[in-house]
């Protein structure tokens, strides 16, 4: 960390993190049923167990988590198993309403 | 990567989709008497892709739940374009957890998820398995399916192959992931989850008891409080059932309702049913002799607001079959009315040294009402209830004081909705516990007294949310203890988020003249677009 420095809030969090003896706590491997434990940064949570090391706005990022695969049991993996999720849906943070859940109903 | 280039892969699939299921159609299957609607399916629209030299492949070596295999047939559609109606989704679904399914013993362990319970903390048994399986989707997805090592590791390349970002996101760019999931992980997994086993063997060929008759049922729903009620299945068909309901919540609150179920694997039964206004699904279990059934119902499109269920078959064999007791906490001195529901149940209730039964209000064989008297100097604690001279596992508590409070879960989600994805709601409980015998509040001995009525309130987590006003913006608090997210979206008053919020939930306690607090967590959070039956 010496060559780093903090710029923004969340790099700010993780340096609070580790300076106040809080290292090996960020890394939670156990979350509520179903939520994602990969904390990079975390889908539903942060490794923090809150919300501010979040992309935030979800929306502002959703297609840079999707079209990589990112939370493939959270969102549609758009690099193989749902295409065409975003066709003409090209602005997550315009088109976020027309997006449609995944798995069919019973 | 282009629209262009992502269109033009697709047709490639839906092409090599149609030619696979028009040589299905067209007589690659050996010919044989479909006496089955699933197997139907499985030779006409499966061995279009899993035949090899005339024998099944990848299908008849794998075995799941209900659950679990009809996500596998969802995904051949998703992946692979393999049309099927919902008949045929159904049948095929029925006929592999019927052939392949899951002892009882075998789903035991992960039956909250199965059925769908919230705000359960995940249950992996050690940090490897916790790395390569639970950090993308909860680790009871692995641990109801059983493979052989070779079938494990098919899906292992499977995972690399369809999910890559598995290798290069945290926890796995910083090992070498791909060798322990390859080389490892299959062995272990096919130690703990193997093919064959002997429960699967003598389940499988064992005849089972039938789920038609009447049945004494109680539960809680959180929010509502607790029920008992009746329910009564009729056959109309192998595995099928009418089934009717009546569920009394309390005075003035008696939920009725009917609709379907089917049971596969000889006791999982999943069900379908308007109850009141509401439509719900079930997902029970029958034990292994078929004399009980327990689970949990939940409502259609937001299975995060339901009950528990626990059901006694209300027929000529039962025997003081007790189902369950309200209250399940008596203060000393007081006198109180207790009901408990079964089935054959006999008018002899011991409810343990220092509670009398004063008066007799009502004497059934699923019911009995009765007025009791505890004594000021009744021991505290848990007491096993015996009805008939024969002791029940049901027991209900003798308490002084409450000493203390905790909020269930302590630690919950809830999601914002909008567009075509529903919010998702997050309930919670107070619950009342004695310290036990070390006399201090919060560790392993303290004994669970049950829920109680709480006022309920938010506020900030933390400086964080304080500073972003998420007590503003996430939703708000019903006086029955269930949080009600905000709508999705940025929301362009709050610059560069949207209505996610961390929130403490604070239940506020009276016990007597006392009160008393306890907080949990709660994370206002963004959607989720796979919603998986096993997330």
């Amino acid at each position: 960390m010496k060559r780093l420095r903090a710029l923004n809030h969340k790099a700010h969090l993780i340096e609070q993190a580790a300076s106040d003896g809080h290292r090996e706590e960020v890394q939670l491997m156990s979350s509520v049923v179903g939520c994602t434990t990969t904390f990079d940064p975390g889908w539903e949570v942060d490794a923090f167990g809150g919300l501010a090391s979040l992309c935030q706005p979800m929306e502002a990022d959703l297609y840079g988590c999707t079209d990589p695969c990112w939370w493939p049991a959270q969102l549609a993996d758009s690099l193989n198993t749902a295409r065409d999720w975003t066709d003409g849906k090209n602005s997550a943070l315009r088109d976020w309403r027309e997006l449609q859940t995944l798995f069919p109903g019973d | 990567m282009k629209p262009e280039t992502r269109k033009r892969r697709r047709s490639h699939l839906r092409i090599a989709g149609a030619v696979a299921l028009a040589l299905g159609i067209a007589g690659a299957v050996p010919a044989r008497a479909a006496t089955d609607p699933g197997r139907d399916v499985i030779d006409k629209k499966c061995a279009s892709c899993h035949l090899e030299d005339g024998k099944l492949t990848r299908i008849p070596e794998i075995r799941k739940s209900p659950e679990g295999w009809d996500m596998t047939v969802v995904r051949m559609g998703i992946w692979h374009k393999v049309e099927l109606t919902a008949d045929e989704r159904r049948a095929v679904v029925k006929y592999l957890a019927d052939r392949q399914g899951l002892a009882p013993s075998e789903s035991a362990a992960f039956r909250f998820l199965t059925e769908r319970r919230p705000n359960m903390q995940d249950a992996p048994p050690d940090d490897e398995l916790a790395q390569m399986c639970a950090r993308c989707h909860s680790y009871g997805r692995v641990a109801l399916q059983r493979r052989d090592e070779d079938e494990w590791r098919k899906l292992m390349h499977t995972h690399l192959g369809q999910f890559p970002s598995a290798e290069y996101s945290a926890l796995g760019r910083d090992r070498n992931w791909w060798e322990i999931a390859r080389d490892k992980m299959p062995g272990r997994l096919a130690g703990l989850y193997p093919k064959n086993t002997d429960a699967w063997r003598d389940w499988s060929r064992a005849k089972h008891r039938p789920a038609d008759g009447s049945w004494v049922v109680a539960g809680e729903r959180p929010g509502w409080g607790p029920y008992t009620g009746t329910m009564t299945a009729r056959a109309k068909g192998k595995d099928q059932y009418e089934v009717s309901y009546e569920f009394r919540f309390g005075a003035g609150n008696t939920v009725r309702g009917h609709g379907e179920a089917v049971i596969y694997t000889g006791y999982e039964w999943r069900g379908s049913a308007k109850l009141g206004n509401e439509d719900t699904r079930s997902i029970f279990a029958l034990n292994e002799d078929g004399s009980r059934i327990d689970g949990r119902w939940f409502l259609k499109g937001a299975d995060e607001i339901g009950a528990t269920f626990e059901a006694v078959r209300a027929d000529k064999s039962a025997k003081n079959a007790l189902v369950s007791v309200s209250p399940s906490m008596l203060r000393a001195g007081d006198t109180a009315t207790v009901t408990l529901a079964g089935a054959g149940l006999d008018p002899k209730v011991d409810l343990g040294p220092g509670v009398e039964v004063v008066e007799w209000l009502g004497k059934s064989a699923e019911e009995l009402k009765l007025r009791v008297k505890v004594a000021a100097d009744a021991t505290s604690g848990l007491r096993k209830i015996a009805v008939g001279g024969r002791e029940s596992d049901r027991t209900v508590a003798v308490y002084r004081q409450i000493d203390s409070v905790r909020v269930e879960p302590a630690f919950g989600i809830a999601r914002v909705g909008g567009g075509t994805n529903p919010p998702v709601s997050a309930q919670f409980d107070a619950v009342a516990f004695l310290d036990g015998a070390d006399g201090k509040s919060g560790t392993d001995d303290d004994v669970r007294l049950g829920s109680v009525p709480a006022k309920w309130s938010t506020e900030p987590f933390d400086e964080r949310a304080k500073h972003d006003e998420d007590l503003k913006f996430a939703g708000h608090m019903e006086p029955h203890g269930q949080f009600l997210p905000s709508f999705a979206g940025p929301n362009p008053n709050r610059r560069g988020l949207n209505n996610v919020g961390n929130l403490s939930v604070v239940a506020t306690v009276a016990d007597g003249g006392r009160s008393l607090n306890a907080k949990g967590q709660l994370v206002v959070t963004v959607q989720r677009w796979n919603p998986t039956p096993l997330r």
